[in-house]
């Protein structure tokens, strides 16, 4: 079952040169159970579609989508209250920096007590519900694998490390026992034995308790290890969707590939002095967005069609928004025989890279 | 904290000790008769003069002569006013407590007004509302103190006649001098209209207290609505946002203490600053306060007074600023022991 | 509005420019420094502009009301004083001594304060938390009562006033800029230049100085406040300036004697007080922004 449901999501925004459209009709689906992982470089949106979902966008963005709904219900024209009771339950969110989103002057055991929903407190007296506060404090820490609570509970936010403080961030997200995690870029400064542990946390978490996890990186090796499918963004447009394995086996946009290509795998033995493989150029700034599809200037498969933008295709649950996809001929009436093998011969052939 | 305490008090000490030697070292730099600066006596003859001059040990070294100052500080012994030749001790401390007063009641109005303005002026802002309070704030702190004073008498004692222009409390009532703060004067004084004392002593209170009010409070606004806007921003919010707290516990619970703790320090600097104008204001309204003595002293140029006055606002100014960075720094758990305050 | 461009590039203005242009947007702020500008010129320009000779006296024209009275005329637009002195070129020159004086006050007091400041943020290497513990503390004594125990040392008069102002004001600079400069030498883009073979003048120049600007035009506007207030009040409280100097605090004590029948006597030399300073808190209000909101396009 779909938890998140979200078409067409767009983001309109007023700047001093007129409307900006940041968010392209962003579609993905997050079901139950399910690690989804949404990709994209800096600037490609992807913080953007946490705030719409979770509600703290500012009020000078617009939101337009044919969906965005959460088990059905309508995120966008629902009243600040439900929204509220939505997120204290079900969602939960991950931030980026764990000491920014701590009170640098409350103790991080008041702060985790805090976060547990008043309706799990079913004791009597006012001793004993602190009591159970604190042991159901105390088991969440344990279970994202903190052993001596003691300790850190009686600490401020600036005293503790940052890879016990995103465990604690965890901890408090899983204290209302959400069907949904948000994990905005939560593993991104730190060093790679945290990240490990971090990561294995969260599959474990989504094994035992079923819980469904958005994650947002750019880090590509942490999102082939967890997650299961996966969604890749450019520039607020979605160019590629499906599960991990078919993006990794056959990548169908030239964009997927080249960030697929672009992660240096140290396995594999690089010939010295060989160039690393990138697109030439830049994200584009918010000013200067191309029109159609947005990879249009960088992209080395761009032709005369890509000034409109491609829709959404789907190929055995694999989906894709390129008007000249890899390893397919290409879908245009209008091309003629030479265009339409002009792709796919040469790159099976492994003799034309498209970086040249 | 006891290392924090210590730090504190060594500081004061250091500062209090530079203040002493400071106001040793004035009656050297005033002009007019060395003598009767120090001690406050004009002698009348040369045999008065020969005996001042060795009570106050001039003819021996500036370190006799400084230790002879701190025994006289510590003992009571002020000396007198030169032109009054009533003992500057007991005078300060008649007048003292008058300014107190006033200061007291003004930093409870821009205490109990302007923060909590300040906070709901940060949470919502940029609406009308907001802009009034703002347009209000600047208004406020830009206002000369003396001419505010001037205005209020003009519109509410020449114009309206409402209140009194001058003094604390009508002759009428025979209030005695005890602690020298008059609402807690005419408790224990025991007349049998003791309300309609206090009516009147409000009444003559009001205009001075709002002269200095308005600008400490609008002072008070400004910095609680920059704080607060600062800290909703804040990375802490927005993830308490995300788990569903309501707008009311999120500011209660967080945004309220950490708007206020940066803060402390600059609300404390106003409080000297309060004194200042109280003592400005005090002239207007002839309220008896230390302002109003001490100005009356610079006229007359009764050194040994103008002296004695300035050590004892300097010294109650540094010890108030100190106390509060201290309970400041105490209260505070973020900062590291090393770290200043930066504003 | 587009701009048209030939080619694809972005326009960015340098970050002073941009201070520029989110000053610009706050209404408040422009019509602050517009205010101010007009008070610079009345201050260049007193003596020309001013109808009458502020001096002169003239038992004709005693206590006459200003022109929206029943019995005022144009001639004197604000009317007469108790001396037959005209109101309005008396008011234009004391805008002119007291925000003359307070430009003069900030001026020499940001020059020694900076100065001194720097040197000592640069060159000192002795840690003396004590002598900074107690700058601190000294520095929390209001500037009127520094004011007022130095006019009671010197004497009363324009000149000492100024004097006394500008001493207890200086200390507040000279803390500010050496705990900027320090904290600054500690930044890496310092250390790049102390790499590249910098020696210390060149790096306050060059590297340090620019960003200590705009901290010092903030403080700067503060200070300007706090000293036109305080030359009033010295004036006010006659330790200041005296006649036959023309001061508006001193003109607004001079007027309480006949405050009964002359009201506006009272009003008109505040407003004036009150207008300059609210020009510069305007001013100072829509500069902080600026610089606090210039990177947000």
């Amino acid at each position: 079952m779909a938890l998140l449901d979200i078409k067409n999501l767009s983001l309109y925004i007023e700047t001093a040169n007129g409307v900006v459209k940041a968010l392209d009709k962003i579609s993905f689906v997050l079901n139950e159970g399910e690690i989804k992982a949404l990709v994209g470089e800096s600037g490609s949106g992807k913080t953007l579609v946490v705030k719409a979902i979770i509600g703290a966008l500012p009020d000078y963005w617009q939101i337009k989508a044919d969906r965005l709904t959460y088990k059905g219900q309508d995120l966008i024209n629902m009243s600040y209250e439900q929204r509220r009771q939505i997120m204290r339950r079900d969602i939960a969110v991950v931030f980026q920096e764990p000491t920014s989103s701590l009170d640098p002057s409350v103790k991080l055991g008041d702060q985790i007590e805090e976060s547990i929903p008043p309706e799990f407190i079913n004791k009597g007296w006012f001793w004993e519900r602190n009591k159970q506060r604190k042991d159901i404090a105390i088991g969440l820490l344990h279970k994202v694998g903190i052993r001596n609570h003691k300790k850190w509970m009686n600490c401020f936010p600036h005293e503790i490390p940052s890879n016990v403080s995103q465990k604690i961030m965890i901890a408090m997200a899983l204290a209302s026992e959400p069907s949904v995690l948000i994990a905005d870029d939560s593993t991104r400064s730190m060093e790679s034995t945290t990240k490990t542990q971090v990561l294995r946390l969260l599959v474990k978490l989504n094994k035992t308790k079923n819980l469904s996890i958005l994650f947002v990186s750019h880090d590509l090796l942490s999102i082939t290890s967890i997650a299961n499918s996966m969604t890749v963004l450019y520039c607020g447009q979605t160019v590629e969707s499906g599960k991990v394995r078919s993006l990794l086996k056959r990548p169908l946009h030239p964009y997927t590939k080249a960030l697929l290509d672009s992660a240096p795998s140290f396995q594999i033995s690089l010939p010295s002095k060989s160039p690393l493989k990138a697109l030439k150029g830049t994200i584009p700034s918010l000013q200067n967005l191309p029109t159609g599809c947005r990879l249009g200037p960088r992209c080395p498969n761009a032709r005369k069609e890509c000034v409109v933008a491609p829709p959404m295709r789907n190929i055995q649950d694999h989906q894709y928004a390129c008007h000249y996809p890899l390893h397919f001929p290409s879908h245009k009436k209008h091309a003629t025989n030479e265009m339409v093998l002009k792709s796919a011969p040469e790159e099976i052939a492994g003799k034309k890279d498209i970086y040249d | 904290m006891i290392k924090l305490l210590i730090r504190y008090f060594n500081l004061m000490v250091i500062t209090i000790f530079a203040l002493i030697v400071l106001s040793f070292l004035l009656p050297y730099l005033f002009p007019g008769d060395l003598l009767t600066n120090v001690s406050g006596i004009v002698p009348q003859s040369e045999l008065q003069r020969e005996a001042l001059a060795k009570a106050y040990r001039l003819d021996q070294s500036y370190f006799s002569q400084f230790q002879l100052y701190l025994s006289n500080l510590f003992s009571g012994n002020w000396g007198v006013s030169s032109v009054s030749q009533l003992d500057l001790l007991e005078e300060i401390k008649r007048a003292f407590p008058a300014t107190l007063e006033l200061v007291i009641y003004a930093l409870l109005v821009a205490t109990f007004v302007g923060i909590p303005v300040g906070f709901i002026s940060g949470l919502k802002h940029h609406n009308p509302a907001d802009f009034s309070v703002v347009t209000f704030s600047i208004v406020g702190y830009s206002f000369p103190v003396f001419w505010l004073a001037l205005l209020f008498i003009t519109i509410f004692c020449l114009q309206l006649q409402w209140l009194p222009i001058s003094g604390r409390v009508d002759l009428l009532y025979e209030v005695q001098h005890q602690t020298g703060f008059v609402i807690i004067d005419i408790w224990l004084s025991g007349l049998d209209n003791t309300k309609d004392a206090y009516l009147n002593a409000l009444r003559h209170a009001i205009l001075p207290t709002l002269s200095i009010a308005v600008v400490t409070t609008a002072l008070f606004i400004r910095f609680t609505r920059r704080s607060t806007m600062d800290v909703m921003e804040k990375g802490y919010i927005i993830a308490a946002k995300s788990r569903g707290f309501t707008q009311r516990q999120i500011f209660f619970k967080h945004g309220f203490k950490n708007a206020l703790i940066p803060i402390l320090p600059i609300l404390a600097l106003q409080i000297s600053t309060l004194i200042t104008n109280a003592m400005i204001v005090e002239n207007i309204f002839s309220w008896p306060g230390i302002g109003y003595w001490l100005i009356q002293a610079i006229y007359q140029q009764d050194y040994p007074a103008i002296r004695a006055g300035m050590l004892v606002v300097a010294l109650f100014v540094l010890t108030l600023t100190i106390t509060i960075e201290f309970i400041t720094r105490a209260l505070d758990p973020t900062k590291e022991e090393t770290a200043r305050a930066a504003v | 509005m587009q701009r048209f461009s030939l080619y694809q590039e972005e326009f960015h203005p340098s970050p002073l420019a941009n201070v520029w242009i989110e000053f610009k947007r706050s209404h408040l702020a422009v019509f602050g420094l517009i205010i101010l500008g007009l008070f610079l010129l009345v201050t260049i320009l007193a003596p020309i502009i001013s109808p009458y000779d502020p001096y002169m006296q003239n038992t004709n024209t005693i206590l006459l009301p200003p022109v929206w009275e029943p019995n005022g005329s144009i001639s004197h637009f604000f009317g007469t004083d108790a001396l037959g002195r005209d109101v309005l070129s008396r008011l234009l020159y004391g805008i002119r001594v007291t925000f003359g004086s307070s430009l003069i006050i900030v001026g020499i007091a940001v020059f020694i304060g900076v100065g001194f400041g720097a040197l000592a943020g640069l060159l000192s290497g002795i840690k003396s938390s004590v002598v900074n513990h107690l700058f601190d503390s000294i520095m929390s004594i209001p500037t009127l009562l520094i004011a007022i125990v130095v006019v009671a040392i010197l004497g009363t008069g324009l000149a000492n006033a100024i004097f006394a102002i500008t001493l207890a004001l200086v200390p507040q600079f000279i803390h500010q800029t050496r705990s900027f400069v320090k904290s600054e030498l500690t930044k890496d883009y310092v250390t790049l230049d102390k790499l590249d073979g910098a020696g210390p003048v060149r790096i306050f120049f060059k590297s340090i100085l620019p960003n200590m600007v705009e901290l010092i035009v903030v403080q700067a506007t503060i200070a300007l406040s706090i000293a036109m207030i305080d030359i009033s009040a010295l004036g006010f409280l006659s330790l200041g300036a005296q006649t036959p100097s023309i001061e508006l605090g001193q003109i607004l004590s001079e007027s309480l004697d006949s405050a009964y029948v002359t009201p506006w006597l009272v009003a008109l030399p505040g407003i004036f007080i009150l207008l300059m300073v609210l020009s510069v808190n305007m001013v100072g209000e829509g500069l902080r922004s600026a610089l606090r909101n210039r990177f947000n396009h």
